[in-house]
């Protein structure tokens, strides 16, 4: 199974690396030229190929969004369950990412922020070996 | 001259005491089953393909990044000891390379696999664990389509008689030396044997391969379909490294982005 690429990070060089694995291109769904942010309450989670699924409610206009990441498989060998997510359900979380291009409440998620301060945020694979 | 051949002496005994504690992966002693065959049997890197990109988390004041493993995904650097000589891409006959161009041109939508479907073999890549016994194999696969398996007989019995068509095939293994030879055949025609508008036909046979390149396993595979291809094409080998992770069973797969695509565009319009 192949994925997509989330539009920030292809800001970030990666554009060689990927021609294996690509899911839908994000150019057709995603403005990638932009990079969103969104603060509300985090209501639902759905740990779903081939992206896990956020609904967040906006707080300021109440409106329910959308969103979605990398899938279960990434996030599992990154050290990231679903109970990581899960336990935010209920609080106010700041999220950014790339909206859809088609204007409706929905978005990839490339970082998400939770009340504590405690942050997961998707980087390149640069980051990973600079960080050993 | 006492002094030089005491430092060639301590050298010497400095090179050998490096040798014992760093063997190369091809000097690691393969372990064999009791009937001698190579020991294929154990859990192996996760190798399908997922987004090349670390997570960064912050929390407490600490932050740490952790990428993926996406080795047995890659090319290696250089050919494993055993591999075949491959060609980066298949060779389609003249008459399909416009539909093979059209397909790629809108895979997004039309890639099955983009659809939660099987990607079947060989796009499937190395098993993520092997069973080894005497007269079978059994290969077990993570995937979000589902978590195939197979049951490879390694007896001598002949391909199976009244198999309907399937995503993975009818396999039958045997050994050539060290090597696990498996022939597989009786495919659906409606998988593609890879990224890039791969499509098949039901003549589509392929030949993995599969042995130890010492703690590693090295998985390589033929593709063959005379209705279509111009000649068999021979894959890049994978090199998988042995992983520690056990198998977990995939999520349901539910796609959502297909009616959210704006354009047809593809991989190479990122």
């Amino acid at each position: 199974m192949k994925y997509k690429i989330p539009g920030a990070l292809i800001t970030l060089g990666l554009l060689g690396t990927v021609a294996l694995w690509a899911h839908h291109s994000p150019s057709a769904e995603f403005d990638m030229s932009k990079r969103m942010t969104l603060s509300g309450t985090l209501t639902k989670i759905d740990w779903v190929n081939p992206h896990i699924m956020f609904y967040i409610q906006a707080k300021d206009t109440g409106e329910m969004w959308k969103l979605e990441s990398n899938p279960p498989a990434w996030f599992r060998r990154v050290g990231v369950n679903r109970n990581d997510f899960v336990k935010a359900i209920g609080q106010t979380v700041t999220v950014e990412g790339n909206r859809s291009k088609d204007g409706t409440p929905f978005a990839y998620i490339l970082k998400i922020t939770y009340q504590d301060g405690t942050s997961l945020e998707l980087v390149s694979e640069g980051a990973a070996a600079e960080s050993k | 001259m006492r002094n030089r051949a005491f430092f060639v002496i301590a050298a010497l005994a400095v090179l050998a005491l490096c040798a014992a504690g760093q063997q190369t992966p091809a000097a690691v002693k393969i372990q064999r089953t009791a009937d001698g065959h190579p020991d294929l049997s154990g859990t192996w890197l996760f190798s399908i393909d997922l987004p090349p990109t670390a997570l960064k988390r912050q929390e407490g004041g600490k932050v740490t990044v952790k990428g993926i493993d996406a080795s047995g995904r890659r090319d290696p650097k250089s050919a494993p000891a055993g591999a075949l000589p491959s060609a980066p891409e298949p060779s389609y006959k003249a008459e399909y390379l416009a539909k093979v161009k059209d397909l790629l041109d809108h895979e997004s939508k039309t890639d099955p696999v983009f659809y939660c479907g099987k990607p079947g073999v060989p796009r499937i890549g190395s098993p993520r664990r092997i069973v080894q016994l005497p007269k079978e194999m059994i290969f077990l696969y993570e995937d979000i389509s589902g978590d195939p398996y197979r049951i490879i007989p390694t007896d001598g019995r002949p391909h199976l008689a009244d198999a309907n068509p399937s995503a993975y095939g009818d396999s039958v293994g045997h050994w050539e030396g060290d090597t696990l030879v498996i022939d597989v055949t009786n495919f659906s025609d409606d998988t593609w044997f890879g990224e890039g508008g791969y499509f098949h036909s039901d003549a589509m046979r392929v030949t993995e391969r599969v042995w130890r390149d010492g703690e590693n396993l090295v998985w390589q595979a033929t593709v063959a379909d005379p209705k279509v291809l111009a000649k068999p094409w021979i894959m890049p080998a994978r090199v998988v490294k042995p992983s520690t992770e056990p198998l977990e069973e995939s999520p349901k797969c539910v796609e959502s982005d297909s009616k959210l695509l704006q354009n047809n565009d593809h991989h190479g319009q990122r």
